[in-house]
C-alpha cells in the first residue's frame, strides 16, 4: 500500500473527522481580497555596481577612475550620456517600450558601508541612525496582511523585510514540500483535537494558532496554485526558478500582494567584469522571461517589479580590479503604464562625490517605498515608512 | 523539592534535565541551588585554533591589501567555527549556569564582528563577567574591541564624537528608553573619546584624543571619563529595575510581576551582584509557582541544545548545524542588530512553527512521527519508509538512542510528557496523547517533542 493511502485509512479509521469549529474559521479563506495589484521585489545582494550597470560612457571621470574596470564595448546606449552593460540586453525591449524606469542615485542620509547594516537599513526602511525591528513590508502586512501568504519570500528564510511587528509573510523555496511538512497525518490529529477557543491569548494559543495558519497557509498555496506548466521558457538557474515560480503563483491568482526575490553575489571586491556580466546576465534574461511569462496571462499590468541593492560602489577601482563598498546606486522599476519610464532623472556628479569617494544619493529610498504604497498598493504611507517622505511621479 | 520544580529550575538554569540527572540531585532547595554556582564558579573560554593569525601584525597587512582581504575571509570562516565551538559547549558545559547567563548576555550587550579574533575575546568576557559585578561588566564591555567596532566607539573622537555607543548604553545596555536627555547622551559620548584598541583587540586609551573638558550628564558636572558614566549611570536605581525586568522576563517569565520585579531590583541596587540576584530569583517561592511553570516559549538555541540533551545527535555535516539555526531564526554570534533577538512570541511565525515542529522527528526518527496505533506502523513498514526517505533528508545526523534509554530509564513510557513537556498541555491534545499506543519510548518521545507544548520550558 502507498504512504499516502495508508494513512489516509488509519486517519479514517481512528474516526478524527471532527474539526472544531474554530478551527474551520481559521482555515477558511478571505472572501474579502486584498486587491489586485502586485509587488514583486527583487534584491541584489552584496552591493551591485551601479555605474558598471547603468553606465556614464561620456565621462571621462568615469574611464579615469576604472582604467582596467570601465565597460568599453557592446555599451547599449540609450541616451547621449547613459547605456546599458552589455549583458542587460533582454531588458532593452522593455526600457524602448517605457516598461522600465531607471531611478538613478538612490541612498540616504549618512550611508553605511556594511552589508548587514545597510540591508536592514534598505529592509526597514530606517534612517542610518535608528534600529527597527520590523521590515516595511512587514509593517504593510501587519495593517493589511489577514493571511500569512499574502506575502511570499521564495527562500527558506524570511528577510526581515517581510516581518512586521505582529504578522509575518511566509518563505518557502518549494511550496510543495511546505505543503508536504505541514499536511503530517499527526499534525492533522493533533490540530483537530485542540479544544480551545481562545486561541492566542496566551504563549501556548498563540503557538496552536500559528501551527494552524501554517497549515493553512500552505494548504491555500499548494491547492491554488495551478500546475500546468508554464509555456515560457527560464534559464536555468536558482534566480529564475523564483521568478518562475512567482509567476506560477501570480497567474495562478493567488491572493498575494508581495513577493520577495534575492540574487547574492554582486560583493565584487576583485576580478570584479567576469562575475558582474555574469551576475547581471541571470538578472536581465530572468526579468526578461517573467515580464513575458506575466505578458502571456496578461497579468503584467497588475505587476510592480522593484530591483534594489543595499548599495552602490566606490567610482575609482582598487587594486584587485574590483571596487569596494559605495553609496548612492541606481534602482529598476518595471512594470506596465509607468509615468515616466526611461531615466527617471539624471546620473549624480561623478565630480561632486563624498568624502568616501562615492555617489552622493538625490532620492531617499524611502520616497520609492512610499510612492509604491500609495500610488501603486493605494495604501496610506504614513504609518509604514516611519519618516515623512516626498512622494516620486514614476507610477 | 518536587521533580516539576526541579525540571523547571534546570530549564531555566539550563537547558533541562533526564530522568537520571534529577535522581542524582539533592533535596532540599538550598543545596540544589548552592551546587549550581558552586559548579559554576569556574569558568571554561571559548578557544578555537587562531593559528591562522601567528605571525600577522598590522604592519604585514597595511602593506599588502589583497593579503588582508583575504585574512578577512579566512577570518569570516573561523566565526562559523567559533559559532559550533559555542553550541559545543551549551550541549557539553562544565559551568551550566554560566553559560545559560552568557547566552543571556550576549543577547542583552549584543554585538557582532567578522574578526574572530574579538569576537571569540568579546564572547569570553561575557562568559568571565556572567555571575559577577555588573558595574565591572558594562566598563569591561565598553572597552572590549567588538565593541568599539560594532558601535562605532573607535571612531568617536574629540574633534568629532560619535554618538552610537553613548546612545546604546543608556537605551539599550543599562536604563532603558526615555531616562535620559539627548544631551546626557552628547555629553556622555565626550566622556568615552579617546577608547580604542589594538590590533591584538586589547584595550588603548588614546589621549590626545579624548575630550577633557567639563561634561554635564545627568545633573552632574565634572571631566568625567567613561567609567565615571557608568557609575553615574548605576546610581539611578532605574538600572537596577531595567535589568532585573529583563531577567526576569528571560528567566522567570515573558510577562512582567511589577511587584517581584520591584523585590528584584532591591536585591540588585544594593551591589550590583550578579550572583546574588541569581541566587534571590531561584531561591525565592514565586519562582516555582505553576504560573512560571512552562510559560516561556524557547528560544531557538534552548530549543535546539534542550533537544539534544535528550537524545544527543551527531552532525556528520557541521555545516547542519548553522543552517539549523539559521532556519530556526537564531544564528549565535549573528544577532539581527543591536536590539538583539526579541524573545517569546516574536521566535515563531508561521516558517519557524513548522520547521520546529519537523525538526524532532526529521533529526531523531527520518522524518517520520508515529501514528502508532495498533498495527499502524510494523517495522517492515518502517523499514521500507526509512529507505525511501534515505538521502532525501535535509540533514545528516546520528541519535544516539542509547543514551537516551539511559538517561530516561527512571521514566515509563506512559509518563514521559512530564519529563520531556514542561507546562500544561492543552485538554484535547491529551486525549490524543491518550489515544496513541505507547510501545515505544522512542516513538513516544518523538511525538511529544513534535507538539506545540514542546516549545515552551
Amino acid at each position: 500500500m502507498e504512504r499516502r493511502k495508508f494513512l489516509k485509512n488509519s486517519a479514517l479509521a481512528s474516526g478524527l473527522f471532527f474539526v472544531p469549529s474554530f478551527v474551520k474559521a481559521l482555515e477558511s479563506v478571505a472572501t474579502e481580497r486584498l486587491g489586485y495589484k502586485r509587488l514583486v521585489i527583487i534584491q541584489l545582494a552584496g552591493g551591485n555596481d551601479g555605474l558598471n550597470t547603468i553606465i556614464p560612457y561620456n565621462n571621462d571621470i568615469y574611464y579615469n577612475s576604472r582604467p582596467r574596470l570601465a565597460i568599453t564595448k557592446d555599451i547599449i546606449k540609450l541616451n547621449d550620456n547613459l547605456g546599458f552593460h552589455p549583458s542587460l540586453a533582454p531588458l532593452r525591449s522593455l526600457f524602448d517600450k517605457g516598461e522600465l524606469s531607471v531611478i538613478n542615485n538612490v541612498g540616504y542620509p549618512n550611508p553605511v558601508r556594511s552589508h548587514f547594516r545597510s540591508m536592514d537599513i534598505w529592509q526597514t526602511a530606517s534612517g542610518s541612525d535608528e534600529y527597527l525591528q520590523s521590515g516595511w513590508l512587514g509593517r504593510y502586512l501587519d495593517r493589511h496582511g489577514k493571511k500569512p501568504y499574502n506575502a511570499i519570500e521564495m527562500d527558506e528564510q524570511l528577510s526581515l523585510a517581510m516581518k512586521g511587528e505582529h504578522f509575518n509573510g511566509i518563505a518557502t523555496s518549494d511550496y510543495k514540500v511546505l505543503y508536504r511538512s505541514a499536511k503530517d497525518p499527526y499534525f492533522k490529529n493533533v490540530i483537530n483535537h485542540y479544544n480551545d477557543a481562545h486561541l492566542s491569548e496566551h504563549n501556548l494559543g498563540y503557538l496552536y494558532q500559528t501551527m494552524i495558519e501554517a497549515k493553512s497557509s500552505a494548504n491555500y498555496i499548494y491547492d491554488n496554485t495551478k500546475v500546468k506548466l508554464s509555456q515560457q521558457e527560464y534559464p536555468q538557474n536558482k534566480f529564475a526558478k523564483q521568478l518562475k515560480n512567482v509567476a506560477q503563483f501570480i497567474n495562478s491568482d493567488l491572493d498575494t500582494k508581495v513577493f520577495y526575490t534575492s540574487l547574492g553575489g554582486f560583493d565584487t571586491h576583485a576580478n570584479q567584469n567576469n562575475k558582474q556580466s555574469r551576475l547581471l546576465s541571470q538578472y536581465a534574461e530572468s526579468v526578461s522571461a517573467f515580464v513575458k511569462d506575466l505578458k502571456r496571462d496578461k497579468t503584467f499590468e497588475d505587476t510592480l517589479i522593484l530591483t534594489f541593492s543595499e548599495f552602490g560602489r566606490r567610482l575609482k577601482q582598487n587594486a584587485a580590479n574590483g571596487t569596494d563598498h559605495g553609496a548612492a546606486n541606481n534602482v529598476f522599476v518595471i512594470g506596465k503604464n509607468l509615468k515616466k519610464a526611461g531615466f527617471y532623472n539624471n546620473l549624480g556628479s561623478l565630480n561632486d562625490l563624498d568624502d568616501n569617494g562615492d555617489l552622493k544619493y538625490t532620492i531617499d529610498f524611502r520616497s520609492i517605498y512610499a510612492t509604491i504604497l500609495s500610488q501603486w498598493m493605494d495604501v496610506s504611507a504614513e504609518d509604514i515608512i516611519p519618516a515623512k517622505q516626498k512622494l516620486l511621479d514614476f507610477i | 523539592m518536587k521533580r516539576k520544580e526541579l525540571q523547571h529550575l534546570y530549564w531555566r538554569a539550563g537547558f533541562g534535565s533526564n530522568s537520571k540527572s534529577l535522581k542524582t540531585l539533592p533535596k532540599s532547595r538550598e543545596q540544589v541551588v548552592e551546587n549550581l554556582f558552586k559548579s559554576s564558579k569556574s569558568s571554561t573560554p571559548l578557544q578555537i585554533d587562531m593559528s591562522f593569525m601567528d605571525g600577522i601584525s598590522n604592519e604585514s597587512l597595511k602593506n599588502n591589501p589583497k593579503f588582508a582581504q583575504e585574512l578577512r575571509v579566512k577570518s569570516r570562516k573561523k566565526v562559523v567555527e567559533l559559532n559550533y565551538a559555542w553550541v559545543n559547549q551549551l550541549v557539553q558545559p562544565k559551568e551550566l549556569l554560566r553559560e545559560k547567563m552568557t547566552l543571556f548576555w550576549a543577547n542583552h550587550f549584543v554585538c557582532k564582528d567578522n574578526n574572530v579574533v574579538y569576537a571569540q575575546k568579546f564572547n569570553n568576557t561575557l562568559r568571565a563577567h556572567a555571575l559577577g559585578d555588573f558595574r565591572t561588566f558594562v566598563k569591561a564591555i565598553s572597552k572590549e574591541a567588538a565593541m568599539l567596532k560594532y558601535l562605532n566607539g573607535k571612531q568617536n573622537r574629540k574633534a568629532k564624537p560619535n554618538e552610537n555607543f553613548a546612545r546604546e548604553l543608556m537605551e539599550l545596555f543599562t536604563l532603558g528608553e526615555g531616562q535620559y536627555s539627548e544631551t546626557d547622551i552628547k555629553e556622555s559620548a565626550r566622556a568615552f573619546t579617546g577608547y580604542n584598541h589594538n590590533f591584538n583587540g586589547d584595550f588603548r586609551f588614546r589621549k590626545r584624543q579624548h575630550d577633557e573638558g567639563l561634561k554635564t550628564f545627568l545633573g552632574k558636572t565634572g571631566n568625567f571619563s567613561g567609567d565615571d558614566i557608568v557609575d553615574i549611570i548605576l546610581e539611578d536605581r532605574q538600572c537596577a529595575l531595567y535589568i532585573s525586568k529583563k531577567i526576569y522576563r528571560y528567566f522567570v517569565n515573558p510577562e512582567p510581576n511589577k511587584k517581584h520585579i520591584e523585590a528584584m531590583a532591591d536585591v540588585f541596587f544594593k551591589d550590583y551582584n550578579i550572583e546574588k540576584l541569581m541566587r534571590y530569583i531561584f531561591m525565592s517561592d514565586w519562582f516555582y509557582q505553576e504560573e512560571n511553570i512552562g510559560a516561556k516559549i524557547k528560544s531557538p538555541i534552548e530549543f535546539l541544545v534542550g533537544m539534544v540533551n535528550v537524545v544527543p545527535v551527531k552532525f556528520e555535516k557541521e555545516k547542519d548545524l548553522l543552517k539549523i539555526q539559521k532556519l530556526l531564526g537564531q544564528t549565535l554570534l549573528d544577532p539581527p542588530n543591536v536590539a538583539g533577538w526579541k524573545i517569546n512570541k516574536a521566535w515563531i511565525d508561521a516558517n519557524t512553527i513548522m520547521v520546529r515542529l519537523k525538526l524532532p522527528s526529521v533529526l531523531l526518527n527520518n522524518a517520520m512521527i508515529s501514528l502508532k496505533e495498533e498495527g499502524d506502523f510494523n517495522d517492515n513498514f518502517r523499514k521500507k519508509f526509512f529507505k525511501r526517505n534515505k538521502g532525501k533528508l535535509p540533514f545528516k545526523v546520528l541519535p544516539d538512542w542509547d543514551t537516551f534509554s539511559e538517561n530516561f530509564k527512571f521514566a515509563k513510557t506512559e509518563n514521559l510528557e512530564d519529563y520531556i513537556i514542561q507546562g500544561p498541555v492543552n485538554k484535547g491534545t491529551l486525549d490524543y496523547l491518550e489515544t496513541l499506543n505507547k510501545g515505544s519510548k522512542r516513538d513516544y518521545c518523538v511525538q511529544l517533542m513534535s507538539l506545540p507544548e514542546y516549545q515552551m520550558c
